[in-house]
């Protein structure tokens, strides 16, 4: 078992380390680091824009490279986080309460280098993590049937919404609202076009790419136009990279729990990143024998957090490489990627293309390796992306996102569809709704709709199907009983108290 | 308006917020509902194209009633202020790239389209935008077009035979 774990692993890293590979894997993760860094643009709307770029390319060398861009944005967004208090991505929201105190008491260094050295460390973890279940879960998803993939689709979506930030209620809107948009299109079976009035460019749907590039994308810009705060410089200096004996001593602890707490939450639908952070900062700060350090510069804050952000990005990958079910919206456009280049995700990913999976999975560690070394002494350079004015970047994303809408099929019509999902994205926002559930059930419901049919042809309509099968029936038992307790009114207190700790 | 505000006995809505958005998911479902009528459900056992749509819409209907009831009852959010000055500069631009990407083409549609977003914001600088449209476009054809062999036509006017 463990030697075939280090064979496989073997086999990924001589997939991943031929030049090509080490090459893009660099430019995914140097790409990653610089939007983590910029709040404007993340690395949704960033895969999603280099979807078409990447067609020319092998399927293993594209993800690898989209793959860089996710993990490598936890890294980059820990930076702003620190220096200017402003988190790049939401995953480093709570970095921010810590880590900018310690730069403001000039330990600016120790904290940038106590974020790298957490997520290099759950980064290394979470690659051990995904080889060692990619095929056990890989043999679970072989066994199952439409039954079972609609009960866990289900399931997952549940997870999904009481992990998600705000509302159970608005998630689950817009996870419906999401499946709305994905029925939009040709009917899987009969052929027959659904909702598209018509229109020739609407005949094949709404591709995932560009509802990624019009809700994270365009409709981000729109709200960053009404609130611009002004461009905060770093002035302090940044002090000693290396964290002393002592820092590291006290960060130890929170790095492990960190990461087994993001690798955990990673690995459930939801956004583990997200949630991971804020989970591993209030563990911190419950344990800490003075928990008033908090918010003073306490370097635990800052060294758990960005373990488990790093950690959560990586094992999401997890759920759809194994069972082919993204868990949150950057893996949604995942899917989007590697549908394009004509793989299913899913347990087959690992049983026909054993060199793709691994190979995968080995960049990861040496992504997080590279992320360790560039990092760190380019931080100054990565600050200085934030003095290009917003007047002017904001300008770049619109015209990135048109050029490749426009590459996905040369259809210029995709672009119309592009501004119709911003304006719909700007205003979910004026609602206070979510674009990340939305996307999820956009990818889900496509998947349930298919193995829903399937289920139903296989039990000639017997809806009773689905809590007869044994396996189905428990994973629908889960998503109920998860569905009462997020409801019961203790749990829903402490799961709104744990996501407003950093919106002060 | 403030918080306050909103929160004054009396007012009939109580949350402007939900109850405009259950407004607009009831909306959005009717249309849902609409636009597949003319499309078979099918039965449990073979499924039609319109089963999926027709009843999330009704869920969704669901839920817009629910946030418009609520909207009555519940104390929540105050509508929030539309800021359209981004949005309209920018949606005009996408949909004149989208009319002149194929003629007459990149080097027409690019400059065009940036320009007319950049006016999105009030912080907008006349000639910085300009000259940053030229070099913009420059790049994103160095970019897409030399380096990364993308498919965007760069010149196409009818009635020549100039085509890049």
């Amino acid at each position: 078992m463990m030697f075939d774990l280090f064979q496989n692993l073997g086999l990924g890293l001589t997939v991943a380390v031929s030049l090509h590979n080490l090459a893009l894997c660099f430019a995914g993760c140097l790409l990653g680091t610089l939007v983590g860094v910029l709040p404007g643009i993340g690395p949704i709307a960033t895969i999603a824009i280099l979807l078409p770029v990447t067609f020319g390319l092998e399927p293993v060398s594209a993800l690898i490279m989209l793959a860089g861009i996710y993990y490598g944005a936890q890294y980059g967004s820990s930076t702003t986080a620190i220096l200017l208090s402003i988190p790049g991505e939401t995953s480093s929201v709570v970095t921010v309460l810590d880590g900018h105190q310690m730069a403001r008491q000039g330990r600016a260094g120790v904290a940038l280098g106590i974020a790298a050295i957490g997520s290099f460390f759950a980064g290394t973890v979470s690659t051990l993590v995904i080889a060692a279940l990619g095929e056990p879960l890989t043999r679970l998803a072989l066994v199952f049937g439409p039954a079972e993939y609609f009960s866990l689709l289900v399931m997952g979506l549940i997870f999904a919404v009481v992990l998600a930030r705000g509302s159970i209620f608005k998630a689950v809107t817009m996870i419906l609202v999401g499946i709305l948009l994905s029925t939009i299109g040709p009917d899987l079976t009969t052929g027959q076009l659904r909702m598209t009035f018509g229109i020739p460019w609407m005949a094949d749907g709404i591709e995932i790419a560009v509802l990624g590039m019009g809700m994270f994308g365009i409709a981000e810009v729109f709200r960053n136009l009404e609130a611009r705060t002004r461009g905060d410089v770093f002035h302090g200096h940044i002090g000693r990279l290396l964290p002393s004996r002592e820092d590291l001593a006290q960060s130890a602890m929170p790095i492990l729990r960190g990461t087994a707490v993001g690798a955990a939450l990673g690995i459930l639908p939801g956004n583990g990143a997200v949630l991971g952070s804020f989970a591993s900062y209030t563990i911190e700060k419950k344990l800490a024998a003075d928990p008033s350090r908090f918010g003073r510069g306490a370097i635990e804050g800052v060294a758990g957090p960005e373990s488990a952000n790093n950690a959560g990005a990586q094992t999401s990958f997890i759920p759809l490489l194994t069972l082919g079910i993204p868990p949150n919206a950057v893996m949604a456009i995942m899917v989007g990627a590697m549908t394009l280049h004509g793989i299913v995700p899913g347990p087959t990913v690992l049983t026909r293309t054993p060199e793709l999976f691994w190979g995968l999975v080995a960049s990861m560690w040496i992504g997080n390796l590279m992320l360790l070394i560039i990092n760190l002494p380019l931080v100054g350079l990565w600050v200085k992306f934030l003095r290009v004015p917003y007047r002017l970047m904001f300008v770049g994303i619109v015209i990135f996102c048109c050029i490749a809408v426009y590459s996905i099929n040369r259809e210029p019509g995709d672009i119309i569809v592009l501004t119709a999902l911003a304006v719909f994205g700007y205003a979910l926002s004026k609602f206070g709704f979510e674009p990340a559930p939305m996307t999820l059930g956009f990818v889900l419901g496509r998947m349930m709709e298919e193995n829903l049919r399937q289920a139903l042809i296989i039990s000639q309509g017997r809806f009773m199907t689905f809590v007869e099968r044994p396996l189905s029936a428990c994973l629908l038992a889960v998503a109920a009983v998860l569905l009462v307790i997020a409801f019961l009114p203790a749990i829903k207190a402490s799961r709104e108290k744990a996501f407003v700790e950093s919106d002060k | 308006m403030t918080e306050s505000d909103s929160r004054r006995p009396g007012r009939i809505i109580r949350s402007p917020q939900n109850f405009v958005a259950g407004l607009a998911l009831i909306a959005i479902a009717l249309f849902a509902i609409w636009a597949v009528s003319d499309l078979s459900q099918g039965s449990l056992r073979i499924i039609g194209p319109a089963m999926m749509p027709r009843w999330i819409a009704i869920f969704i209907g669901v839920a817009g009633l629910m946030f418009l009831v609520g909207g009555f009852i519940f104390d929540g959010a105050p509508l929030d202020r539309w800021h359209l000055r981004g949005p309209f500069f920018i949606c005009t631009g996408m949909i004149l790239f989208a009319l002149t990407i194929k003629t007459p083409g990149f080097l027409i549609a690019g400059p065009l389209t940036i320009i007319l977003v950049g006016y999105g914001t009030t912080e907008v600088r006349k000639f910085e935008l300009i000259a940053f449209a030229a070099g913009m476009t420059a790049f994103c054809i160095v970019l897409f077009v030399t380096i990364l062999d993308q498919p965007i036509p760069v010149l196409n006017i009818p009635g020549t035979h100039i085509r890049f």
